[in-house]
């Protein structure tokens, strides 16, 4: 590929490589203006930052690389230089042997631990775990953009991994009228999340309960699999989990799942939970603790679904909530759903 | 009526030995194939069922409510001999208290084989939920094995303690044991125990029918989902039939172990008692059958109409026509109303096998029918019909009570010593 090469294709940018380097190291920042912003010592930075580039070319060792510089960065940097996870301990692939890693003596440990300890504060910050947040989560699906591609269904099921019959989320869809006067509508149904929930209700063991977010959650540990709640459930939101498994149709179906309620499980296996227990969608709790939208709303191609907090006058869900067109499923049940439809 | 006896004998058990061999052959190849057909349940899940998430209760749930409902029945008629102390009823007291035990015990393990966790069954008594039907019921049905239990052993003690003090060494001490210590026999240490007898019978006839078998009833009405269950009726229902299915199981087992263990003869006049029963409660169980459905159709709920046509009209309405309402009430009804085949023990077997058997038709069409609508329109339609592992569990679990029974009856004196009534 060159400049004069005659060959170039119509519509593509007749562009060499040398161009291309040229256009990257014009983008690329001067390291003596970068570093004069800091207050550590610019040439050292510059020397470090140059010789490492020749440890990724090969043409100097790691170890030979931190026996150069090792002092002089203690020197500049103090205490802090040795309070840094030790790059080598518990890895297998880096570029200095381990006897040069621990000549370097760093105070903190293995980047595994590091980053579970770091992890463990975040979630030490959210006092009270998981479900106790302040927004009260709900949703609003609006029918007129809903299309009943079923992507929310699948979307789901990929998500929390749910087994053969298991289905938090279903598209209803309903052919009214007679030809040639006939419309469809399609109805997706996720859990209600009712803040009356007759599912919660009947649990004789107290395993499915609301949460401070109003989500219902249902506590895999407890749950005696007696199917109390999907009988009571007027929306038939409910499914158990009889242990089917996709294995015929992917390999290591089971290898994973989700964490759903923020509880790591493991890989699927035979007599564990929740095999033999009670399953509904939880508004995709494990993603909204992390500030994610529940997979069914981030899928949705027609941008129907809408998920945000509904004692917050100004969210957009709470406004749609609010309007003429809004209604639930089953209203005179008095359950009075958390997830809203718009006509 | 059977007379005072200055001394009496003990020996309960089969009369005829080839029949003893007989039926417990039968009882072993019930456990048999109850034990294969457990094993697969246990090993392959609640998979091994046609259960679904549209219809997650099925056939267990359908025998657990018949069995409580046996029990709460036979309990109520052994409380018209040691509660309101009819006359001539003494003779099956402990006939009826023990069958209610043995069916209560097979109403849980039913409910434990339904579990999706059964490592979990006692979960219920560590976590409860005060709105939850099914956990009061739990604790109910503790309560009432231990009443039931309790008057078994105070309408029998007396005559545990004569035979100890008959026999010797290991019969001695196994039923000096069961008398929990208290060998007298004296009139006084009678009169206590019919006082406590009493006591716990009149204790125990509300937990029956308001929790026990009432409650259970309720379990089902309370689910505001399920038009069909939800009414106030149902579980008046739930008791009328449970005291027509006990009394037919008590008239039943009354012949057949005066015939067969006792080789004494029936008493007429006290099976034409229960036949009368039987007559009563049949007509009262119809006729709330009847307005319940009436009162569904004339809602025109969809709902339940479409419900009903399901029940009457539907692949199983052979259950309704030809168990419910022929096996339990036309069926016998035709064997009670003449005076003489009243008194004829054959043919009140006879009636009170159909009844006790039409039941199980009852209790399936309570529990299926209203999961085969959906709860919401475009959501699947149900359809269920045990499996095999589910049909071969079941029939374990039965052999397991008639197993338990026949133990029972062979060791125990059910018959009272001193002949039918307190003296």
């Amino acid at each position: 590929m060159s400049t004069t090469d005659d060959d170039t294709l119509p519509g593509i940018p007749n562009v060499g490589k040398a161009d291309l380097d040229a256009m990257v190291e014009n983008e690329r920042p001067d390291p003596r203006e970068e570093l004069a912003d800091v207050e550590a010592d610019t040439d050292l930075g510059v020397a470090m930052a140059e010789d490492a580039q020749r440890v990724a070319r090969g043409e100097l060792s790691g170890d030979e690389y931190w026996e150069k510089y090792d002092e002089a960065a203690a020197a500049e940097f103090g205490e802090a230089y040795r309070e840094t996870p030790n790059p080598a301990v518990d890895a297998g692939d880096q570029t200095v042997t381990t006897e040069t890693a621990e000549s370097l003596s760093c105070a903190v440990g293995s980047m595994d631990t590091v980053s579970t300890e770091s992890a463990q504060i975040e979630g030490d910050e959210s006092a009270g775990g998981i479900g106790a947040g302040d927004e009260k989560w709900g949703m609003v699906i609006d029918l007129q953009k809903c299309v009943g591609c079923d992507s929310c269904t699948v979307a789901c099921k990929s998500e929390n991994r749910t087994p053969p019959g298991v289905s938090y989320n279903v598209v209803m869809e309903e052919e009214h009228g007679e030809f040639p006067n006939v419309t469809r509508t399609n109805v997706p149904r996720p859990c209600m999340q009712c803040d009356n929930p007759p599912c919660v209700q009947v649990c004789p063991v107290s395993a499915t309960y609301k949460m401070d977010d109003g989500v219902v959650n249902i506590d895999y540990d407890r749950c005696i699999g007696c199917r109390y709640c999907n009988i009571a459930c007027p929306y038939g939101a409910r499914y158990f989990d009889f242990g089917e498994n996709y294995d015929d149709e992917v390999d290591g179906a089971g290898e994973l799942t989700s964490s759903e309620y923020g509880v790591d499980r493991g890989s699927r296996e035979e007599g564990k939970s929740p095999i033999g227990n009670i399953r509904k969608c939880s508004f995709c709790t494990h993603r909204l603790e992390r500030g994610e939208e529940p997979a069914c709303v981030e899928t949705c191609v027609g941008d129907a679904r809408n998920m945000g907090d509904l004692e917050n006058p100004d969210s957009d869900v709470a406004q749609m909530a609010d309007s003429s067109r809004a209604f639930q499923l089953k209203e005179d049940e008095g359950t009075d759903p958390n997830v809203y439809y718009l006509k | 009526m059977a007379t005072q006896r200055s001394h009496f004998e003990f020996d309960p058990g089969f009369e005829d030995n080839r029949l003893r061999v007989a039926w417990y052959a039968v009882v072993v190849v019930l456990v048999a194939v109850g034990a294969y057909a457990t094993y697969l349940r246990l090993t392959g899940g609640m998979a091994t069922t046609n259960l679904t998430s549209v219809v997650p209760w099925g056939a267990w749930v359908a025998f657990y409510i018949y069995f409580v409902g046996l029990s709460a029945g036979a309990f109520l008629v052994s409380t018209m001999a040691n509660v309101f102390e009819v006359e001539g009823m003494h003779r099956i007291d402990r006939d009826a208290l023990f069958a209610a035990i043995i069916s209560m015990a097979v109403a849980l393990l039913f409910v434990w084989i339904d579990l999706g966790r059964m490592d979990r069954m006692y979960f219920p008594f560590i976590w409860r939920q005060l709105t939850s039907a099914l956990s009061w019921e739990v604790h109910a049905y503790v309560a009432y094995i231990a009443i039931l239990v309790t008057e078994l052993y105070f309408s029998m003690r007396i005559d545990l303690a004569r035979v100890a003090d008959r026999t010797s060494g290991l019969r001695e001490t196994f039923y000096g044991a069961l008398t929990l210590g208290r060998r007298a026999t004296s009139e006084e240490s009678q009169a206590f125990d019919h006082r406590w007898l009493k006591r716990a019978g009149i204790v125990g006839i509300p937990l029956a029918i308001f929790m026990v078998h009432g409650g259970t009833g309720v379990l089902f009405a309370v689910s505001k989902a399920r038009p069909y269950w939800n009414s106030g009726l149902f579980p008046v229902i739930f008791v009328i039939s449970a005291l027509l299915s006990g009394t037919a199981l008590v008239m039943m087992i009354y012949v057949l172990r005066t015939r067969l263990f006792d080789g004494e003869s029936v008493d007429p006049d006290l099976l034409d008692r229960l036949a009368q029963l039987v007559i009563g409660f049949i007509i009262v169980d119809a006729a709330l059958t009847a307005i319940e459905t009436f009162i569904a159709i004339a809602s025109v709920h969809p709902h339940e109409i479409e419900t009903w046509q399901v029940i009457m009209y539907g692949p199983m309405s052979w259950s309704f026509w030809w168990f419910m309402i022929g096996f339990s009430w036309v069926f016998p009804m035709v064997l009670l109303t003449k005076k003489s085949w009243r008194r004829t023990p054959s043919v009140m077997v006879l009636a009170g096998l159909s009844v006790v058997i039409g039941i199980i038709a009852v209790r399936f069409n309570i529990v299926v029918p209203a999961q085969v609508m959906p709860v919401m329109e475009g959501l699947p339609h149900g359809s269920y019909f045990p499996t095999l592992v589910e049909w071969g569990t079941s029939v374990g679990m039965i052999g397991v009570g008639l197993l338990l029974y026949t133990l029972g009856a062979e060791t125990l004196p059910l018959t009272p010593l001193t002949g039918g009534d307190h003296e």
